[in-house]
């Protein structure tokens, strides 16, 4: 609130008061009153007025001013009407009354949504896990009835669990509250599991598969690192080239432990690299005709990371390959988000 | 022949896996009804136990915990349930295994092989008799007319692989996700070098005529 603005609100009343001194002024003159009246009767009533509204203007300055640097200081703006200090005058005084109702119905109103969200969620974990009963139904059905056909339908199951993981992650990873749980991994465990997990396609793309230094322990939440590291292994085998290589292992630095996995595919230019992160970011190779990228793997992976207090980054050169690094805090102790 | 029980819920899904299983030299049996399950499991006395977490009535991760007060039965927990925290839970609970659906089949045989041959070690076969020659599993070796060849880990697995599908023919690949599912990520050229040592083996054995090459298809074991 500067002196201006809050002169100029009391334009009009400074103008009615300068008025009406004026006038009282041509009655007094009028009737010839003593010199002393006409000179204090002004003056006084100017006096009193400039002073009140002086009291006025440090009064609700103090107030606005105090309020404005509170606004200044808390991260969630909305929470303003939680700790405004009370005003002692009117307008003050309804100020609070009108945030605190705002502020109660926006709430209200966040809550339904995050109860919506809730709810979709469940709805999405549940639907996910009454799928996998067929699927894993189909699956013995394949193994019992082997022929090209079920082989070939194998395939596409592949595919399909693939997909649902990518749901479930992503339901997951949209939520605030924490379903995760942090324990100590062993790393050539995880990279094991995963590797098994794709190796049909890996063997008949002949893929060669190097793992090294992996005798490592991280924390981290095995089930949700699984599938970062699934998602960045499948995209090392969609994007590979002839002699294809992943090579998979870790470096165990003092404050963090890294794991790498580097392969000699088609690589990304240099421009798409910084938005490979990005939701929905396909990017050239995403739209080549073979490739059907949805751009949703590595936003997940990122999004995924930041949730369970680890980073995750990507170097990558055009017609080399790829390197992507998962970083593990070595503390026991992680900043639970 | 060792007895398997299924306590799954989902009809299809356990007639399937009972067929599976007994295609694969076990007795597999199956619980219908879910109203006594932790009686009837003890009555049945199996030998291994597929436990589902979803059921009606009990839960299998209770269901486990009482189990494990009576009995020392290997318990695999077959379930789509993939969080960590009931993975923990049932493992506290005494379940040997956790497996989530979908579930690799190679996988489970051989998480139930273990489990079993753990179980009650008078079963383990030391020997395979493959008529032709006999595969010694506890010192790597191969044996015919009493002369023996030591083989390594690679050749004895594959060997074994044939074996059990004796008479068929085998592709590359299949025997490459044989050796990859025990966690040894071999190459094309090595899997090349392994079958040559292998044939080269079985020749001073005087048996290299069981196994031919297909060509474009892969190998077969008369």
């Amino acid at each position: 609130m500067t002196k201006i603005s809050f002169f100029k609100d009391k334009l009009i009343q400074i103008i009615l008061i300068l008025f009406s001194i004026v006038t009282i002024e041509i009655f007094l003159l009028a009737y010839h009153v003593d010199m002393f009246i006409k000179i204090y009767i002004p003056v006084s009533i100017l006096g009193l007025y400039t002073i009140s509204i002086l009291i006025e203007y440090l009064n609700k300055k103090r107030f606005y001013n105090q309020t404005l640097n509170i606004l200044n200081g808390i991260d969630e703006k909305y929470l303003i009407a939680e700790v405004i200090k009370n005003a002692n005058f009117t307008e003050g005084k309804i100020l609070k009354e009108i945030l605190e109702q705002a502020n109660k119905s926006m709430l209200e109103n966040v809550n339904k949504y995050k109860h919506l969200q809730e709810d979709y969620k469940e709805y999405i974990e549940m639907w996910i896990h009454e799928i996998k009963i067929p699927i894993a139904t189909s699956k013995v059905i394949i193994e019992n009835n082997k022929s090209e056909a079920t082989k070939s339908i194998d395939e596409e199951l592949e595919k399909i669990e693939n997909y649902i993981e990518q749901a479930l992650y992503y339901a997951r990873s949209n939520t605030v509250d924490k379903d995760y749980y942090i324990k100590k991994c062993n790393l050539q465990k995880l990279v094991n599991e995963c590797i098994k997990k794709n190796k049909t396609v890996l063997i008949s793309k002949k893929i060669l598969v190097d793992t090294h230094n992996l005798d490592s322990m991280v924390n981290t939440d095995s089930k949700w690192i699984a599938f970062i590291l699934n998602q960045i292994i499948q995209n090392s085998i969609k994007y590979s080239k002839e002699q294809a290589k992943i090579e998979i292992f870790s470096k165990l630095g003092k404050e963090n432990t890294v794991l790498y996995i580097k392969d000699n595919g088609i690589g990304i230019s240099k421009a798409e690299v910084t938005r490979v992160f990005d939701k929905g970011f396909t990017g050239t190779n995403g739209r080549l005709s073979s490739k059907k990228s949805t751009g949703i793997g590595l936003y997940l992976c990122k999004k995924l990371c930041d949730k369970l207090g680890m980073a995750i980054e990507l170097d990558s050169v055009q017609n080399e390959g790829t390197e992507v690094r998962l970083i593990f805090p070595n503390s026991s102790y992680i900043d639970m988000k | 022949m060792q007895k398997i029980l299924i306590v799954e819920d989902d009809e299809k899904l356990r007639e399937e896996l009972e067929i599976f299983l007994c295609n694969n030299g076990y007795k597999a049996e199956s619980l219908k009804e879910f109203n006594n399950t932790i009686k009837d499991i003890l009555n049945i006395k199996p030998d291994l136990i597929l436990l589902d977490i979803n059921l009606p009535g009990a839960d299998g991760q209770y269901i486990c915990k009482e189990i494990r007060k009576e009995s020392n039965m290997p318990i695999i927990i077959l379930t789509s349930r993939d969080t960590e925290i009931d993975e923990l839970i049932s493992i506290n609970y005494g379940a040997d295994h956790y497996i989530t659906k979908p579930f690799n089949l190679q996988i489970l045989l051989a998480k139930i092989a273990s489990l079993l041959r753990r179980s009650n070690m008078q079963n383990v076969p030391e020997k395979i008799d493959a008529k032709d020659f006999i595969i010694n599993l506890s010192n790597n070796t191969i044996i015919k007319d009493n002369k023996e060849i030591e083989l390594t880990k690679n050749e004895l697995k594959i060997l074994k692989y044939l074996t059990q599908n004796r008479y068929k023919i085998v592709s590359r690949n299949e025997i490459m996700e044989f050796l990859w599912d025990s966690e040894n990520f071999i190459d094309d050229n090595t899997l090349t070098v392994n079958m040559t040592r292998l044939r080269n083996k079985l020749e001073e054995l005087n048996l290299k005529e069981l196994l031919e090459t297909k060509r474009g298809q892969g190998y077969i074991l008369k």
